[in-house]
């Protein structure tokens, strides 16, 4: 049962400055896909490689399979690494490569020859390959020999830095939905890092979002999406993102664009009780629904940006300098400068605290 | 369900309570000491022989050729007095030989190293190869007839033929190093220049001269080392008028008498000039032997 | 349907070559490298061609009568020569142990330096001093206050291992000037090295720790092989400056005793200041020279990778 626990885990780099890792509790089940999203500086790198054992803990601890891996070094704690760009040794060529952590365990030549060549098969590399030098590799190569070499330990858990950030996008839709299935196939408990969020969404068995050191939320990606717990969650995962905007109460709803947009009793019980006169209201651009006629929102279309598909309409509201977007289905979307009316479901509304960005609550 | 969730995205971070392992850090921390202290010793190991050189310039001769040797004494500055009563022609002709040569050096280097660069002749390659060819031959080899030309041309014993050889005898490296320096320049920098109308002169001297100009510092360096250490040509081929600091010191050793003191004292000076400029410009020498040559 | 086949599109052209570059373009780009080469040339080739003229000459300074032709007597007298061959014996010994000991040295001091401890800065630069330090007050204070057997440190400080006195000059010569070589090159084998160290991208050995190498297994399988071309450097650059090694020789043993620490230069600087033989040193030069060429051709075989020379092919 190789699960990982955080608890309370954390990293400060220099005194008194804010932790890189605050005390983060995380809970990973045996065989779990785990994603730490969110941007840059949000500490998911760091405490990934907290779990590997390249950053020493400041507080808390480590747990690998229930044991206190806290001090125990890599190489003890029968991990796997594919880091960002590769880290493959350069003088060494591709089977040496993926056989060296093996060489180190003391495993004969031909035993890990045949390991290394199971491995190539399963991540399509090709036999020729494997007395290449990684120079010679291209990025999309150099990144399966880089996975390879992790698969090839069969370790108890395997660790992921942004594997897919140095491809070009194409390769990267491609190798995401292999990487997933391989996970699914050899049922290793993972720990993928992405500041990517369409990655974690479609990666993860559950998602751990982080900003700031802190682990905002941690759930499956429908529920991440429907049930965000705050304002930075909210705003983080979907794309286009919510459109995210302080508005200010009225009797019955909020003030926005216009007009008096209808909110559901229970959230205007809520800020009532909290006392707040504004709240930051949040809409999916998909629960912007175009109507004919009489709507809740009035607003200019500024911009259209043509997917195929579908559009996306960036709308100026009536009333307010900010632009919101839209998504429009069907052949003829309006065209810029064209006048739009919006009609929202109550339950569709987000409406988040104005200072905490905790969400309140229907 | 969702997962108890950490508090908003507030400024305020939580303090970290919980109390980190002290274990482990103190392996760390007495690995790391004696790691120090093993390259203590060694540096000072090594630096050794130059404290005892500067030490025992500060001696008396009665002091210096001791058993055993003398650590604790008082020190007089007497012999370094003689020392700069004489030295002055000498070090003059060592500064102008140096100066002038890497001046030289610099002036002919870099538009060379330029056309093995930046904008390369077609057969760089073979340029660069004789370039460094002409340091594999032993200067040695060629020291008779040197003298022969020297005389003939009536440069023997004059400051010219030190410039002319140290010249020559920096070139190659100093090329060499340019070089690589040259070609750590951004292509997109150069690209710009060119877009910018800039030719060939301006390119060099005001784009590459001033992202380059930390590794020129690194090359005249250098130069300035072997040129103002050089003792072979300056013994074979100069006499008085043109006798540089090596040969000063080599006129400390007396035939008898003590001179232990005397010769530390020339010693200590004829070096402290370099080691001095050495030491501060550390992190440009440094970046010129390794980064420089690596290339 | 084929609308690709029939060509009408666009015909390939026949044997389109890259544009060559115009008279006018080759000469604007050999112009700045010209100075350079010509002043090379005439200091470094002229001088080598009187040599070889002399090498073919009968001629004593001081001896009147200047120079006479006389073939290749003066050769024939090199290769048969003792001193000669005693003197290329003791360039490559002395060449050759110093390079690899201060080589050795280099790699242990840039592990030792580069890893942080207190202090770190101090210690380089105490490492780096010695090779600052002109070759010819290395050599006197070697020679005097250090190794001198009445009053030499060195004699002092190894007292406690029962070295009593020892003349190290007249008893151990050779050993005492490879020793003043070796102390003076390997910072700069040091510093070569350092920067190969520095440069190993911090990923990869964070990788090798993760996949289970231990300090010393990650020196040997990643860091040795990495560090590779910076040693071949510095041994191919060493070997330049040491083969021609002359300071510490003439100042600390004077060649001696008898001719226990001369090597090619020192030979020749006796040839011409003490011999007077022009025409025999010329030839001893020229033998030199051709030497050196054979056994540079080999080292550039063997380091073939050293030049590798990338970029600058446009």
């Amino acid at each position: 049962m190789a699960t990982v626990n955080y608890v309370a885990a954390s990293r400060v780099y220099a005194k008194d400055a804010p932790p890189a890792v605050d005390a983060l509790n995380l809970d990973i089940s045996d065989g779990e896909f785990m994603v730490l999203v969110g941007p840059s500086g949000s500490g998911k790198t760091t405490a990934l490689r907290m779990l590997a054992g390249l950053e020493p803990l400041d507080g808390g601890r480590v747990e690998i399979e229930g044991r206190d891996v806290t001090w125990i070094p890599p190489k003890d704690r029968d991990i796997a690494m594919v880091f960002q760009n590769y880290a493959l040794y350069p003088q060494k060529t591709v089977a040496d490569n993926m056989g060296f952590a093996l060489k180190m365990q003391g495993v004969h030549k031909e035993e890990r020859l045949r390991r290394v060549r199971e491995a190539a098969r399963l991540l399509d590399l090709d036999d020729n390959l494997l007395d290449r030098k990684p120079r010679q590799l291209s990025g999309g190569q150099r990144q399966r020999v880089a996975m390879g070499r992790a698969i090839v330990r069969e370790p108890k858990v395997f660790l992921m830095d942004e594997p897919l950030s140095n491809l070009d996008a194409k390769l990267r839709v491609q190798t995401r939905a292999q990487i997933a299935e391989l996970q699914r196939r050899l049922g290793i408990t993972t720990v993928y890092v992405t500041h990517d969020q369409v990655e974690a969404m479609t990666m993860g068995n559950r998602v751990a979002v982080l900003s700031n050191g802190h682990l905002q939320q941690v759930d499956t990606p429908r529920n991440l999406y429907d049930n965000p717990v705050n304002q930075f969650v909210a705003g983080f995962i979907g794309s286009p993102a919510m459109n995210l905007q302080t508005v200010p109460l009225t009797d019955g709803g909020v003030q926005v664009g216009g007009s008096t947009l209808p909110l559901p009793p229970a959230i205007r019980r809520t800020a009532a009780d909290a006392g707040l006169k504004e709240l930051v209201l949040g809409i999916r651009p998909e629960h912007l629904h175009l109507a004919n006629g009489s709507g809740d929102l009035t607003g200019d279309v500024v911009l259209v940006e043509e997917l195929g598909a579908d559009s996306l309409l960036h709308v100026r509201l009536a009333g307010e300098s900010s632009q919101v977007v839209a998504r429009a289905e069907g052949r003829k979307p309006p065209v810029p400068g064209q006048q739009v009316k919006f009609h929202v479901e109550p339950e569709d509304v987000f409406a988040f605290h104005p200072d905490t960005g905790a969400r309140l609550a229907g | 369900m969702t997962a108890p969730a950490a508090p908003a995205p507030a400024a305020a971070p939580a303090r970290v309570t919980t109390k980190p392992a002290r274990r482990p850090r103190m392996r760390e921390l007495s690995g790391q000491v004696g790691w120090g202290i093993v390259a203590w010793v060694v540096g000072i190991a090594f630096f050794l022989p130059v404290l005892w050189m500067v030490l025992t310039a500060f001696k008396p001769e009665s002091a210096a050729e001791t058993w055993p040797p003398q650590f604790v004494f008082r020190p007089t500055l007497a012999e370094f007095r003689l020392v700069f009563a004489g030295w002055g022609p000498f070090v003059t002709h060592s500064i102008i030989a140096t100066v002038v040569s890497t001046l030289l050096v610099l002036l002919l280097g870099v538009p060379a190293a330029y056309a093995l660069s930046v904008r390369p002749v077609k057969r760089w390659r073979d340029g660069l190869f004789f370039f460094i060819s002409t340091k594999m031959l032993p200067i040695v080899a060629a020291i008779g007839p040197l003298y022969v030309i020297a005389l003939k041309t009536h440069l023997l014993d004059t400051i010219w033929v030190l410039i002319i050889l140290y010249t020559a005898m920096n070139l190659p490296l100093a090329i060499w190093m340019i070089r690589s320096f040259m070609l750590e320049v951004p292509g997109e920098l150069l690209e710009a220049a060119r877009l910018d109308g800039a030719g060939q002169i301006r390119e060099i001297s005001s784009v590459i001269l001033p992202v380059i100009s930390p590794g020129l510092v690194s090359t005249a360096l250098i130069c300035v080392i072997f040129a103002w250490n050089e003792l072979f040509l300056a013994l074979n081929l100069t006499v008085t008028n043109a006798a540089t600091l090596p040969m000063f010191l080599i006129s400390s050793v007396p035939q008898e008498g003590l001179y232990i003191a005397h010769l530390s004292a020339a010693a200590t000076v004829a070096s402290i000039p370099v080691i001095l400029v050495g030491w501060i410009a550390q992190r440009s020498l440094v970046r010129g032997l390794s980064m420089g040559a690596i290339k | 349907m084929a609308v690709l086949e029939t060509g009408a599109a666009s015909t390939p052209q026949v044997g389109i070559q890259p544009r060559a570059a115009s008279r006018r373009e080759r000469w604007l780009r050999r112009l700045p490298l010209l100075p350079a080469l010509i002043y090379v040339i005439v200091v470094t080739q002229i001088p080598f061609l009187v040599t070889l003229y002399y090498s073919f000459q009968n001629y004593f300074w001081n001896q009147p009568g200047g120079a006479t032709f006389n073939g290749f007597s003066n050769y024939s007298t090199v290769f048969t020569s003792s001193a000669f061959r005693g003197a290329l014996v003791r360039s490559v010994i002395m060449t050759a142990s110093a390079v690899i000991v201060a080589m050795i040295l280099g790699v242990a001091f840039a592990v030792l330096l580069d890893r942080k401890f207190l202090g770190r800065g101090v210690v380089r630069t105490l490492i780096i001093t010695p090779f600052l330090v002109m070759p010819a007050a290395a050599a006197l204070v070697w020679a005097g206050p250090m190794l001198d057997p009445n009053f030499g440190l060195v004699n002092y400080l190894l007292q406690p291992f029962g070295v009593h006195h020892v003349a190290w000059l007249s008893t151990f010569p050779l050993l005492s000037v490879i020793a003043v070589m070796i102390w003076q090159w390997t910072p700069f084998m040091t510093l070569i090295v350092l920067a190969g160290l520095q440069g190993q991208p911090p990923e990869t050995l964070e990788a090798a720790k993760v996949d289970g190498a231990g300090a010393l297994a990650t020196f040997r399988e990643l860091t040795l092989p990495h560090l590779r071309p910076y040693i071949e450097l510095g041994i191919l650059l060493g070997s330049i400056y040491l083969v021609n090694v002359f300071d510490q020789v003439r100042l600390m043993t004077n060649g001696g005793p008898g001719t226990a620490t001369t090597n090619l230069p020192f030979y020749l600087y006796q040839q011409v200041n003490y011999a007077f033989d022009v025409g025999g040193a010329a030839a001893t030069g020229v033998v030199t020279v051709i030497l050196t060429i054979i056994v540079a051709t080999f080292a550039l075989r063997m380091f073939a990778r050293v030049f590798q020379f990338e970029g600058a092919d446009a």
